[in-house]
C-alpha cells in the first residue's frame, strides 16, 4: 500500500503559491477564515452562498434541533436543489479544512448551547509538540475531523502553511532559536501570523476549538504560547507527540518525501537527506515537556501505545479527545465502500440474494480481489489470515488482542449489516479465509411510514413533515423512521473501531449508511450527507493521508448503475 | 426497533482487575463502571472479593490481614478463588461482557496468575489501579468506608479508624504498584491521586478505551446532586405533555419556595444550576442565587406528533402507539419523536459533566429525570419508565462508596400527580394500587 501515511508539522500538502497570494498579497484585510477556505479548502459541490442553513440556535420547536420555525432554513425549489446534490465526482475531495460558519450544526452534534459552543466547554486551544517525522499533522487534522463531526467548531493552523507561503526561508529557520537575524525576523513573523489568525478565529468566528500545529521545542516558547492564550481567557492544553520506536520515525520520514510539498519534484534521496537534516537541526534543542512547567498536557508515546495525562481537568471535552486518540491510528489501509444489490427493498423484508444479486457479488469480489491486490501483492489474503493470535505464552509479553481485527497493516476485514442480501455478498470472499463480521449498526435507515412513497405521496398525506423534511433531510425522521442523524449517532463506536483499525476495510451496505460513513471520512456537511451517490456499479476508495483523505471510484465491471 | 450499544461487543469480554491499597476509593469505581455499563446496556457484573471474605470472616480485625497471618491469608486465599471462579461461570452461562473484579490484587504473582486465567480463557484484562498519597484524599475514603462497609456495622467510629489504618499498614507491606517499565506489556490505566495525573497503556479495544474514558471522568471527592423537577406548569394541569408552556400559580409557589429548601439541604457551600431550554424550569430555577447553565440536552423526551396531547387525546387517535409504549416504554419511540433509549444516549455527556463536576442542581423532566435517576441508582430498563417522580420534591443524591445515598425533601406545595398508570390513560398514582416500581423513588 502506497498511501501517504503521514508527515510533520512543517510538511502539509497544501500548494504553497496560493498561500502566498492571500498571506502575503492584498487580500491581508480579510479575515482568516475566508482566506483559509480559499487556500487550503477543497472546493465542494454546494454553493457557499445559497446553500441552505440555519440562521439561529435559539428557540424551541418540536424538533430536537434548536433553531426557531420561522428562522430555519428554506430549501429552495426541486430544481435548485438538484444543485446542491453533491455527486461523489465532485465530493472526492476532503473538507477537513473548510472554514465553518458560525451557526453550523454538525453531523453527529447532540445537541446546541446558546453559545454556540459544544458542552458548555469554553474556548480552548490544543498546541502541538514534537520534533519533524512525529506525526503532529495527522494528530491535527484527524482531531479536527472527529471534533468538527461531534459539533466543536474546530480549525486547524499549521505553521508550515505559513512557512511555505513565504520565499527564501533561511535554513536556521528551522532551529527553535535562529541565529542570524534575518532567522530570527523570519521565525517571529510567521508564528505571529499564525497566532493572530488563531484569535481571529476565536474573537470573530466563535471558534470553540483551535488546533496551533507546530514544533515547540523549547520550555520558553510554550510558556509565551500559553501566556499569549490563558491571558485572553482561552484554556490551553499541550499535545506532545514521542516516538521511541525508530521504525515509526523512518516510515514518517519516507511517507514525507513522497507527499511534503516542500519536496515536489525532489530526488527522493535528496529530499530524504534534506529532511532529516532539518529534523537534527531541531533535535540537540528539543525538551520534552516537564510536569515542572505546570502545563495541562497529554503526552502521546508511539502513536497511542501510552497516553500520559497530566493535570487536564478541564471536562468532558478533553477526556473526549483523549478517548479519541486511545482508538486513533496512523492508518496504511483504505476503507472501501461497496453499496449492497437492491437498495430499494422494504425495510422489513430481508431476502436472499437472487441471480442478479450473485453476479453482482461475484464482479464484486473480482474487483476487490484484482484492486487490492495490484496495491498489496496479490498475496495479501494469506498475509491478512496473519491474525489469529498464539497460545497463552507465560506472564510476560502483551498478546495482541484476540478481538480486535485489522490491527495489522496486512489485514483485510469486511463488515455487513446483519441483513442477508449484505451478509451474502462476501461469500466468495468468506471462502477464501477473508474476515468478515455481521454488524448491527449497519442496518439501513428505517424509513417509517413513508416507505416506498413517492414525493408526492408523501406531500398529500403528510405536508407538514414534507416540508419539515425539505427543510433539513439530515435532521428531520418521518413517523416511525429514523433519521440520518440517529444513523451518525449510532454508528460512532463502529467510526471509532475503524479508526482503530490499521489495515483495510470493506463495507458492504446500504446506501444510507454508507452516507454517514463517508461523510465523516471526507468531513461533509449534514445539508451534503443526504444527497450522496453510490451506485452498484463502483466500488468507493477512500484513502488516508495525514493532511486530507481522497475518495476514488474503481468501476465494478458487468454490473449496472 | 434496532437495539444500540455503544460497542459491538459479539467477541469481545474484558475484565478490569483492580489494582491498589484499601481506602484508594476502588470499590466506587467499580460499582461506577457496572452502573454505567449497565446503563448503556452491556452487561457488567462487579466481583468484591471483601463480599466472599465475610460469608467467612464477618469483621476481622486488622491482623486478619497480616500476610503473616496464615489462617487470615487462607480464608482471603479462598474468597479470592471463589470469587474469580463465580465470575468465569458469569461470563459463561449468563453471557457477561464485562466483569470486574474488585480486590486489592497488589502483588505482581497474584495478577500473573489472574492474567493467565483470563488469558486461557479469551477474556481481555484491562487492570485498573488507584494510588493515591494523597492524606486528605485517603482520610475522605477512610471515613466514608466507616461509616458504609458491612466491616465495622455497629463498631466504635475511633476503633473503625485506627483498625482501618492497621489494616492498610499490612496490606502496604507487600504492595507492588504498576510500573511504567516492568509492566510496560499490560493493558492498564493508572490514577495517580484520583486525576491529578493519569496513565493509560496499551488499550487495544474499542470497549476498553470507552471504560478508561468513562473513569477519566470520576472523581472520588464527596459530593452531592440534587434534582427537581419543574414546578407544576399550565400543561400539567390540564394534563397535556410536551409544549413549553409556562408555570401554573402553584408551580410558581414552588420556585418562590425553592432557593430556601435549596439553602437548608445545601448549607453555605456554592451550587451550579443546571435547566433544560424550555421554559418551565427556567422559571422554576429564576429565583436561585447560584450560576446557571441551560443544556439543551436536558429538554424533556420529545412526544413528536403526539407533542401537547393528553393521554386521553393518544389513546383515541394513535391507539396501536398508545399500546406499544405501554408495551415496551423504554424502546418505543413517538412518531418524530424519541424514546427512552434515544434520550439516554443524549444524556450521555451530560452524565459524564456531572461525574465530572462536584454539587450540582439539575431542574429538567420527568422522562430526563428518570433516566439521570436510574444512572445513579442503578435501576433496570424495565422499571425506570414507570418510576413515579412527584412535582414539588427536591431528591438529594449522595454517591459513596457503597451505593448512593437518597434524601426526598418535600416543598409542601400542592400539585397535580402526572403519573400515568400502564393500561390508563388517567392520571394519578393511585395508592390502593401495590406497585413496587412507581414508589421506587417515593419509598427510597
Amino acid at each position: 500500500m502506497t498511501t501517504p501515511v503521514f508527515n510533520s508539522s512543517d510538511d502539509d500538502l497544501s500548494s504553497g503559491s496560493e498561500i502566498e497570494d492571500l498571506l502575503c498579497g492584498t487580500n491581508g484585510g480579510e479575515r482568516y477564515g475566508k482566506r483559509l477556505s480559499g487556500l487550503l479548502a477543497a472546493p465542494v459541490g454546494l454553493d457557499e452562498d445559497t446553500a441552505p442553513r440555519p440562521l439561529s440556535n435559539f428557540g424551541r420547536t418540536r424538533d430536537r434541533w434548536s433553531f426557531g420555525d420561522s428562522s430555519r432554513p428554506v430549501m429552495g425549489d426541486a430544481s435548485q436543489r438538484m444543485r446542491h446534490e453533491r455527486r461523489l465526482s465532485d465530493a472526492t475531495s476532503d473538507a477537513v479544512h473548510r472554514a465553518i460558519d458560525a451557526d453550523h450544526i454538525s453531523p453527529a452534534q447532540l445537541y446546541s448551547t446558546d453559545s454556540g459552543r459544544l458542552f458548555h466547554a469554553g474556548t480552548m486551544v490544543i498546541i502541538l509538540v514534537g520534533l519533524p517525522a512525529r506525526g503532529k499533522t495527522h494528530l491535527t487534522v484527524s482531531l479536527t475531523r472527529y471534533l468538527r463531526w461531534l459539533g466543536v467548531k474546530t480549525h486547524a493552523f499549521h505553521v508550515g502553511d505559513y512557512r511555505r507561503a513565504k520565499d527564501g526561508i533561511p535554513k536556521d529557520y528551522f532551529k527553535p532559536t535562529p541565529d542570524t537575524p534575518e532567522g530570527k525576523e523570519y521565525r517571529a513573523n510567521i508564528i505571529s501570523k499564525c497566532i493572530s489568525d488563531v484569535m481571529h478565529f476565536f474573537d470573530d468566528d466563535k471558534g470553540q476549538v483551535a488546533i496551533y500545529d507546530a514544533v515547540n521545542a523549547l520550555p520558553e516558547e510554550r510558556a509565551d504560547v500559553d501566556r499569549q492564550f490563558t491571558s485572553r481567557n482561552i484554556k490551553t492544553l499541550f499535545i506532545e507527540s514521542l516516538v521511541t520506536d525508530c521504525n515509526i520515525i523512518e516510515n514518517n520520514i519516507s511517507q514525507a518525501v513522497k507527499s511534503s510539498p516542500d519536496y515536489v519534484g525532489w530526488d527522493a534521496k535528496e529530499a530524504a537527506a534534506d529532511y532529516v537534516s532539518r529534523i537534527h537541526i531541531a533535535e540537540p534543542f528539543y525538551q520534552e515537556i516537564d510536569p515542572s512547567e505546570g502545563l495541562s498536557f497529554i503526552k502521546s508515546i508511539n502513536f497511542g501505545e501510552r497516553f500520559v495525562l497530566n493535570n487536564s481537568h478541564y471536562g468532558y471535552l478533553i477526556n473526549r479527545i483523549v478517548f479519541f486518540l486511545m482508538n486513533s491510528r496512523i492508518k496504511s489501509g483504505s476503507v472501501y465502500f461497496a453499496r449492497c444489490h437492491k437498495n430499494f427493498l422494504k425495510f422489513k423484508s430481508d431476502p436472499d440474494l437472487d441471480d442478479e444479486g450473485r453476479q453482482y457479488a461475484q464482479q464484486l469480489t473480482k474487483t476487490v480481489l484484482a484492486h487490492v491486490g495490484a496495491t498489496k501483492g496479490l498475496d495479501f489474503i494469506t498475509r491478512s489470515q496473519n491474525n489469529t493470535p498464539p497460545p497463552y505464552s507465560g506472564e510476560a509479553g502483551r498478546q495482541k488482542s484476540h478481538a480486535t481485527d485489522g490491527i495489522h497493516d496486512d489485514a483485510f476485514v469486511i463488515w455487513t449489516s446483519t441483513r442477508r442480501r449484505t451478509i451474502e455478498a462476501c461469500e466468495a470472499f468468506r471462502e477464501l479465509g477473508i474476515t468478515t463480521r455481521e454488524r448491527i449498526q449497519l442496518t439501513q435507515l428505517n424509513p417509517g411510514d413513508v416507505e416506498n412513497m413517492t414525493a408526492k405521496e408523501i406531500k398529500a398525506k403528510y405536508p407538514e413533515d414534507y416540508k419539515q423534511h425539505k427543510r433539513d433531510p439530515y435532521h428531520h425522521r418521518y413517523a416511525r423512521a429514523e433519521s440520518y442523524h440517529d444513523l451518525a449517532v449510532k454508528i460512532e463506536p463502529l467510526i471509532l473501531e475503524m479508526e482503530r483499525m490499521s489495515g483495510d476495510l470493506l463495507i458492504i451496505a446500504d446506501e444510507s449508511v454508507l452516507r454517514v460513513f463517508y461523510g465523516y471520512l471526507m468531513a461533509c456537511s449534514c445539508y451534503e450527507i443526504p444527497y450522496l451517490k453510490f451506485p452498484t456499479s463502483e466500488l468507493i476508495e477512500i484513502k488516508f493521508n495525514a493532511y486530507s483523505n481522497t475518495a476514488t471510484r474503481i468501476p465494478i465491471h458487468g454490473v449496472e448503475e | 426497533m434496532p437495539v444500540y450499544t455503544v460497542s459491538h461487543v459479539q467477541n469481545v469480554r474484558v475484565c478490569v482487575v483492580m489494582v491498589g491499597l484499601p481506602a484508594r476509593g476502588k470499590s466506587l469505581l467499580a460499582q461506577k463502571i457496572v452502573r454505567y455499563l449497565s446503563w448503556l446496556s452491556i452487561k457488567a457484573k462487579c466481583f468484591n472479593v471483601g463480599t466472599y471474605r465475610r460469608q467467612t470472616a464477618s469483621q476481622p480485625d486488622a491482623s486478619f490481614f497480616d500476610v503473616e497471618n496464615p489462617e487470615g491469608l487462607a480464608v482471603r486465599v479462598e474468597a479470592v478463588n471463589k470469587a474469580v471462579a463465580d465470575m468465569m461461570s458469569w461470563y459463561g452461562d449468563e453471557a457477561g461482557v464485562v466483569g470486574i473484579l474488585d480486590a486489592t490484587n497488589s502483588t505482581r504473582v497474584r495478577r500473573a496468575w489472574i492474567l493467565k486465567l483470563l488469558r486461557e480463557n479469551r477474556i481481555e484484562p484491562l487492570f485498573l489501579e488507584s494510588w493515591c498519597d494523597d492524606s486528605e484524599l485517603i482520610m475522605n475514603n477512610i471515613l466514608d468506608v466507616k461509616t458504609t462497609s458491612p466491616d465495622y456495622a455497629g463498631k466504635a467510629p475511633d476503633f473503625a479508624v485506627s483498625d482501618f489504618l492497621a489494616r492498610i499498614a499490612n496490606y502496604e507491606k507487600v504492595y507492588e504498584t504498576l510500573d511504567m517499565e516492568t509492566d510496560k506489556d499490560l493493558t492498564f490505566i493508572k490514577l495517580i491521586n484520583v486525576n491529578a495525573q493519569i496513565i493509560i497503556n496499551k488499550i487495544e479495544t474499542y470497549l476498553e478505551s470507552r471504560i478508561v474514558y468513562y473513569v477519566m471522568n470520576l472523581h472520588i471527592k464527596p459530593r452531592a446532586i440534587w434534582l427537581s423537577r419543574h414546578g407544576e406548569s399550565m400543561y400539567n394541569v390540564s394534563g397535556q405533555i410536551g409544549g413549553n408552556a409556562d408555570l401554573s400559580p402553584q408551580g410558581w409557589a414552588y420556585a418562590k419556595k425553592l432557593p430556601q429548601i435549596v439553602a437548608d439541604s445545601v448549607g453555605p457551600g456554592e451550587l451550579t444550576v443546571w435547566t433544560s431550554t424550555l421554559n418551565r424550569t427556567q422559571q422554576t430555577a429564576s429565583n436561585l442565587p447560584f450560576k446557571k447553565l441551560q443544556w439543551k440536552a436536558l429538554d424533556e423526551l420529545d412526544a413528536g406528533a403526539c407533542d401537547g396531547l393528553t393521554y386521553q387525546q393518544i389513546a383515541e387517535d394513535f391507539p396501536e402507539d398508545f399500546k406499544a409504549r405501554d408495551d415496551d416504554k423504554y424502546e418505543y419511540r413517538y412518531p418524530g419523536g424519541e424514546s427512552y433509549r434515544d434520550v439516554v444516549i443524549r444524556l450521555e455527556p451530560i452524565i459524564m459533566e456531572l461525574e465530572k463536576n462536584e454539587n450540582i442542581l439539575i431542574v429538567t423532566h420527568q422522562a430526563v429525570l428518570r433516566c439521570i435517576y436510574a444512572y445513579f441508582m442503578n435501576i433496570p430498563q424495565e422499571q425506570s419508565p414507570w418510576m413515579d417522580i412527584p412535582l414539588h420534591t427536591l431528591i438529594k443524591l449522595e454517591p459513596r462508596a457503597f451505593g448512593t445515598m437518597v434524601e426526598k425533601i418535600k416543598a409542601n406545595i400542592p400539585a397535580v400527580s402526572t403519573y400515568k398508570e400502564k393500561g390508563t390513560f388517567e392520571l394519578g398514582v393511585d395508592d390502593a394500587k401495590v406497585n413496587d416500581v412507581k414508589n421506587i423513588i417515593t419509598r427510597a
